[in-house]
């Protein structure tokens, strides 16, 4: 029942499809939107409305030139919601004139053209040329006072939600204030809907300690009611031996009031910590020794604590920033055939790789400290909401094959970014003006999607679920993507609800809808996409006994016969540094300088890396990514989905998966018959059946059924229409962007009277 | 082999005559002989210290075949193997001299054409040096010592011969060829009328072998315009060549202008015939200088020539060699990126992509025939031809297709293996040697990443051909032209690569090929989606590694088995339940309507 946002999918004449709470505030008729790079021909006829969640498009043109359409429940083909424009830019080229609109601005000419850039590397243009010229202008003006509101409560969700508390009783549209919070897969297959733990309550964290295996770990609820910090979950977990009594007088001492919080543990017992720096330098060390003295008495073997500094070892939030600016920039608005020739010079020079690898680093880095130092943990980050939330999570990922399934997947952004506040409302820019904007989510799927690139049957998920969730934090309508920190929300949707006479009874604020309900998005059918057909699985990990076997190697899998055997490493190892002469050099460098073997730490890791590649990787264990140059690549699906020059007709690796997918959908079938055989031949027809795990499936194809026409290594993406780059005034359009910005300050300061 | 763990690199040679010993993993018994082919000898054996650029120096005994170095650990908790076909050599140096101090710096330095360098130190004293020197020199330069390469001693049987593989004329009569537009010739029968194409030549109907030996004298040593393929519907076709013989004076010839207008009139199109020149203009230009030159507007009114911009052999090998500096035996890691950019390699595969995809898309869309050549047609046109015959016709994407193509497009139509390689010759600055093959094969290794379901072969298939290419151990790849074959009796004294791949065909397959027929592929030559080869280029870093097997490919073999196993499983189960309902088993197989074949 879920499933129905939009009980009738069809589009009335010209009417737009409205979300509750959702209402147009502007709209224009006879609008062209742009197609194709090159041409005009296939321009599509229709209204333009701006309503206070999207920009929508409505036509009764069909659209060309595209085989294949991924829906999304929530927007129409054309739609844009507003909290995933980036920039908008007018033209009127009878006059020249070009301005990138900012909000409350005004517009001294009629546009003939608008130019939206999306967050999600998309370029959206309509032209005016028929249209009222009035018209078109307040819609434009509309779309950039409505995409950059000064307050959060202005938010689409918000009236989303209160539309729904206010339905509630009638239930009408679908989504229950308080069922949307959970969300499962629901993809149906034989997969059981399992429901994502959020991190909310109590019996979450106590729950995942459990699943861990932690021993020396409680909840602490000191923070109910958010009574010591706001920007902390009102349930954490700690080290037991630290009574409440002295958590409380020691978070005065961090910044944020941000007290170690535990993530994960070890099956050997070390665990993994995130913290705030200490602020107060007169009680640091003191302070500092008790935290380490509680931590290192949480671990069975008492063990020593290891401090990962990542202020200084890692990007900043600005640098990661800029990288994000310049590969965007390089991926979709350059011109594409110009940027060929020092791609890849190029690409290096975004840093956005470069970057992407030292997160990978640093984490291994950890889960070597981890599993093979057995040592516990504390990352340590100014205000512990940032970087950790990334190398916590890498960690994990890499850790806990747990956290490779989809559901462990989600519980882990719940537990390490949203929960932990990750500030979702600064860092996606969702307002539009601060200048906290960063990209650290997406680093975080790109590392991910690194990891499944390198092992593919280590992972539940596809990466089209990962691109798939970073487009999902540009829509304005889930909860979980949209605040600083929980707390957050309950204040603002307290008020918010007190202004709208909303009863909130017993609730902690507003219940918005969990982004996790894949099932507001897309349709069962689509949501298989999401399942990775090369995924080993193995049945869930259980919770119940407390102890998880996962991430013990297996005996059998050190069998020779599979890969490799211990390489030989009595000679010591050659670091990268030392290279060899290449020729006709006497001087042969044999073994590490007495000097750099005492650097115990790098080698030793090194070792310990060099041994770990040299086995067969347990995909239901510790997962490392490799990191040289040639092994870190660029996301393509995600950045080059909408550059139609880029994509590979009926080709990319989609088209493995899908031959994999048909094999997959076949064993399914094969072993429920097999099942059925078993139970009762007479039984009826299982009801899975009808619903498989694989979006594409084997049944009622022909035995020679070839790669679907409507592949392509944009898949499910479609670049067309989505990525006009056709010039401007004779410009192309890169050039033309970076002119603009120059032309409005100069134009913003003539105008201001 | 660099470590102990590439061993298990199931994509390097060795993998095939090693087999034996890696079998039993760990406990390998030292004495047990090193791995040899029939008609393989033991030459010597020394102790030596190898120099692992990776795990540090190693001590070991080498054995020194007339076909292989084969190197065995003696250290107890290693257990490195080395194992290189004498052939990959291109270069032995002494290191050190008498005077030399220190440890490990009196050797031996071992430049070989697939990557990497070998290092050996060995004692001063008792000359093990300069005997491990001249028997390696004897044996893997024979030619500068009056021996036979080791492809014609080599007595291996398989159960496939491999020589059979390609019959040019049932290969034309695959593509419908002859018909009433082009006809075979014999005029090149013994070779007389150009001593590096093949016997047998396609021609258009109405040219007469007169009119060939007037062509044959305007075109560079002979190599005249023929066709290598015809597009089954439009009957455009692509017909191969060397450029005109132009020279300085703008030397016309009425004959090749009349043969030019004949090859384009063979399909019903009245478009003009296309000419794609490989080289960059000013190459061609310059060519005139010592009497080429290319196709002017001026002679021939009914062809448009346009100019690829690929660049000549000795580009091509120094590209390479940078290609080598940044990932042997260290690769390149703080600007891992631009340094590749600096290679230029995917510049160049990526100019000879896009030159393909033109041919192709041509001949494909029916506009008009198209006549490749560069200088003397047997480097960029090669790769040209048939990279667009594999974009074009699905059956060269199949395991024997492509050694079809191989053996028609390069080894008949004499690219110069012998010159580009170097097969036991010891020059090894010789200024024709160049990767023109390799760059081939990286090309296609392009497409089948591009296009993971549409070639029958995998990446282990092209990384056996280019390790064949060095080895000497078959004679495909050997002498520069079929003339040269048939004097030397190569099929008849040499065994084929095609007979080992052929016999062992499943290792070499793709599990998630899809046949299809009809398709032409397009790649996307953009530096986008170009990769440097890390499977081929970086094998011997043991940090660089891939897994294996491919983890992707391991996965979908253990599906089918699965698939199988529960279709095995069924259709017992329904016996034994039809058996007490007595009704007529339905199988399994028969429910599902979508069974693939096990491979």
């Amino acid at each position: 029942s879920d499933d129905k946002i939009n009980s009738e999918p069809k589009i009335k004449k010209l009417e737009p499809v409205l979300l509750p709470g959702e209402i147009v505030v502007n709209e224009v008729n006879f609008v062209r939107k742009c197609i194709a790079t090159d041409t005009s021909q296939y321009d599509l006829w229709g209204k333009l409305i701006c309503s206070n969640f999207k920009i929508s498009f409505i036509t009764d043109d069909p659209m060309p030139l595209q085989k294949f359409h991924y829906r999304n429940l929530l927007l129409g083909q054309h739609d844009v919601p507003l909290t995933c424009i980036e920039q908008i830019v007018t033209v009127n080229d009878h006059k020249r004139k070009q301005k990138v609109l900012g909000p409350n601005q005004k517009l001294k000419f009629n546009p003939t053209e608008l130019i939206i850039y999306c967050k999600d590397f998309r370029i959206v243009r309509f032209r005016f040329d028929e249209s009222g010229p009035e018209s078109a202008k307040k819609v434009c003006l509309a779309i950039a006072h409505y995409s950059q509101p000064t307050d959060l409560q202005l938010l689409f969700a918000f009236e989303y939600v209160g539309k729904k508390y206010h339905n509630s009783a009638s239930r009408i549209n679908g989504v229950s204030p308080e069922g949307g919070g959970r969300g499962g897969m629901g993809a149906g297959g034989g997969t059981p809907s399992q429901k994502t733990p959020l991190f909310e309550t109590y019996s979450d964290w106590d729950r995942e300690i459990k699943r861990t295996g932690a021993s020396g770990w409680r909840v602490c609820s000191i923070n109910e009611g958010y009574m010591i910090s706001t920007c902390l979950p009102e349930y954490f977990v700690v080290p037991s031996s630290l009574a409440d009594q002295d958590l409380k007088i020691f978070s005065h001492s961090f910044v944020g009031r941000r007290m170690p919080l535990w993530c994960w543990s070890h099956s050997n017992g070390s665990a993994l910590v995130r913290m705030a720096l200490i602020k107060d330098v007169l009680q640091q060390r003191k302070i500092d020794q008790r935290i380490c003295n509680a931590i290192t008495k949480s671990h069975p073997q008492r063990s020593d604590v290891y401090k990962l500094d990542l202020d200084k070892t890692l990007p900043n939030i600005q640098e990661i920033q800029a990288a994000f600016v310049k590969l965007k920039q390089l991926c979709v608005n350059e011109p594409f055939e110009e940027t060929e020739e020092k791609w890849l010079s190029s690409l290096e020079n975004t840093r956005w790789l470069e970057y992407v690898r030292i997160f990978l680093k640093h984490s291994a880095e950890v889960v070597y400290m981890l599993e093979s130092k057995r040592l516990s943990v504390v990352l340590q980050e100014e205000e512990g909401r940032d970087l950790s939330c990334l190398v916590a999570s890498l960690v994990q990922v890499m850790l806990d094959a747990y956290f490779r399934t989809i559901t462990g997947f989600q519980s882990l952004i719940q537990k390490e970014w949203v929960m932990a506040g990750y500030q979702f409302l600064d860092r996606c820019n969702h307002l539009k003006r601060s200048e906290k904007e960063s990209p650290l989510f997406l680093l975080f799927l790109d590392a991910t999607w690194q990891l499944l690139e390198q092992y593919p049957a280590a992972f539940e998920f596809s990466e089209t679920y990962l691109a798939v969730l970073y487009d999902s934090t540009r829509i304005s309508l889930f909860g979980t993507f949209l605040f600083n920190s929980p707390h957050q929300r309950v204040k603002q949707s307290t008020e918010f609800a007190i202004s709208k006479n909303i009863q909130l009874g017993d609730e902690k604020g507003l219940k918005f809808p969990s982004v996790w309900d894949w099932s507001l998005q897309f349709t069962a059918k689509d949501r298989t996409l999401f399942h990775n057909p090369f995924y080993i699985g193995k049945s869930m990990p259980c919770v119940q006994n407390g102890s998880v076997k996962a991430f013990k190697r297996t005996k059998k899998s050190y069998s020779s016969t599979l890969r490799g055997m211990p390489s030989s490493l009595k000679n010591g190892i050659l670091s990268d540094q030392e290279l060899l002469p290449r020729r006709n050099s006497l001087v042969l460098k044999r073994k590490p300088d007495p000097l750099q073997h005492t650097d115990g730490q790098n080698s030793d890791m090194e070792q310990y890396l060099r041994e770990w590649f040299s086995k067969p990787a347990d995909l239901h264990g510790v997962i490392l990514p490799q990191l040289s140059g040639a092994h870190i690549k660029l996301w393509k699906l995600c950045y080059f989905r909408w550059v139609p020059e880029a994509q590979i007709h009926l080709g990319g690796p989609i088209t493995a998966f899908h031959k994999l997918s048909l094999l997959v959908d076949e064993v399914d079938v094969l072993s429920s018959m097999l099942r059925q055989q078993h139970s009762s031949p007479l039984q009826a027809c299982d009801t899975d059946l009808d619903q498989g795990r694989m979006f594409f499936r084997a049944r009622g194809l022909p035995a020679s059924a070839g790669t679907p026409e409507f592949l392509s290594s944009s898949f499910p993406f479609s670049p067309v229409g989505n990525l006009c780059r056709r010039s401007i005034l004779g410009t192309p359009l890169s050039k033309f962007l970076s002119g603009a910005k120059i032309w409005l300050s100069t134009e913003t300061l003539a105008n201001e009277d | 082999m660099a470590s102990a763990s590439t061993k298990y690199n199931s994509h390097s040679l060795e993998n095939e005559s090693i087999k034996r010993t890696s079998q039993d993993g760990l406990n390998q018994d030292l004495n047990e002989t090193v791995p040899r082919l029939p008609g393989e000898t033991l030459i010597t054996d020394k102790e030596v210290i190898y120099i692992c650029p990776f795990n540090g120096p190693i001590k070991g005994r080498v054995y020194i075949t007339n076909y292989r170095l084969y190197l065995r650990s003696l250290e107890t908790d290693s257990a490195l193997i080395l194992d290189v076909p004498l052939g990959v050599i291109s270069r032995i140096e002494k290191m050190g001299g008498a005077t030399s101090r220190g440890e490990n710096s009196y050797g031996l330095d071992i430049t070989c054409k697939d990557m990497r360098n070998l290092r050996f130190a060995l004692k001063q004293e008792g000359h093990s040096r300069r005997d491990m020197f001249e028997t390696l020199t004897r044996y893997a330069f024979p030619l500068a010592h009056s021996l036979p390469l080791f492809a014609f001693l080599n007595e291996e049987k398989f159960n496939v011969d491999g020589w059979t593989v390609y019959n040019p004329v049932e290969e034309y009569q695959r593509q419908g060829l002859p018909n009433h537009n082009w006809r075979i010739t014999f005029i090149n029968k013994c070779y007389e009328l150009c001593e590096t194409y093949p016997a047998l030549l396609m021609v258009p109907y109405r040219t007469s072998d007169e009119d060939l030996r007037r062509v044959a004298a305007f075109r560079s040593r002979n190599r005249i315009p023929v066709l290598s393929w015809i597009h089954p519907e439009n009957k455009t076709a692509i017909v191969r060549c060397s450029q005109p013989l132009v020279g300085m004076s703008g030397k016309r010839n009425k004959d090749d202008e009349k043969y030019l207008d004949a090859i384009r009139e063979t399909n019903k199109q009245n478009s003009k015939l296309t000419i794609y020149d490989a080289r960059p203009s000013v190459n061609a230009v310059a060519n005139k200088a010592t009497g080429g030159g290319y196709e002017s507007d001026d002679a021939y009114h009914n062809a448009e020539l346009s100019f690829l911009d690929i660049h000549n052999i000795h580009v091509m090998r120094e590209s390479l060699k940078k290609v080598r500096d940044i990932v042997y035996p260290n690769v390149e890691e703080s600007h891992w990126l631009s340094s590749l950019e600096s290679t230029h390699w995917l510049e160049h595969i990526k100019l000879v992509l896009t030159g393909a995809i033109q041919v192709a898309d041509k001949v494909s869309s029916g506009k008009s025939s198209v006549l490749v050549h560069c200088s003397d047609g047997w480097d960029r046109t090669a790769q040209l031809t048939s990279l667009a015959m594999l974009m074009l016709d699905s059956f060269y994407r199949s395991i024997e297709g492509f050694e079809v193509l191989v053996q028609k497009e390069w080894i008949s139509f004499g690219h110069k293996f012998a010159s580009r390689i170097g097969h036991g010759d010891k020059n090894h600055a010789d200024a024709d040697r160049s990767p023109i093959f390799l760059q081939f094969i990286d090309c296609v290794w392009q497409m089948s990443k591009q296009f993971p379901t549409a070639f029958e072969f995998n990446e282990r298939f092209l990384i056996t051909i280019l390790d064949h290419l060095y080895s000497c151990r078959f004679g495909t790849f050997l002498f520069n032209c079929e003339s040269a074959r048939e004097r030397q009796k190569v099929p008849e004294r040499t065994v084929s690569l095609w007979s080992m791949i052929n016999s062992n065909k499943e290792k070499f397959k793709n599990p998630f090929y899809t046949k299809e027929i009809d398709r032409v592929l397009y790649p996307v030559a953009s530096m986008r989606h170009l990769e440097l080869w890390v499977n081929y280029y970086i094998r011997w870093n043991p940090r660089i590694k891939q897994q294996q097997p491919n983890p992707v490919e391991q996965r979908y073999m253990e599906l089918l088995a699965l698939r199988d196993d529960y279709i095995k499983r069924l259709e017992e189960l329904q016996l034994a339940n039809s058996a007490k309902l007595s009704d007529p088993p339905t199988s399994p197989s028969q429910m599902m309507p979508h069974v693939q074949t096990h491979f």
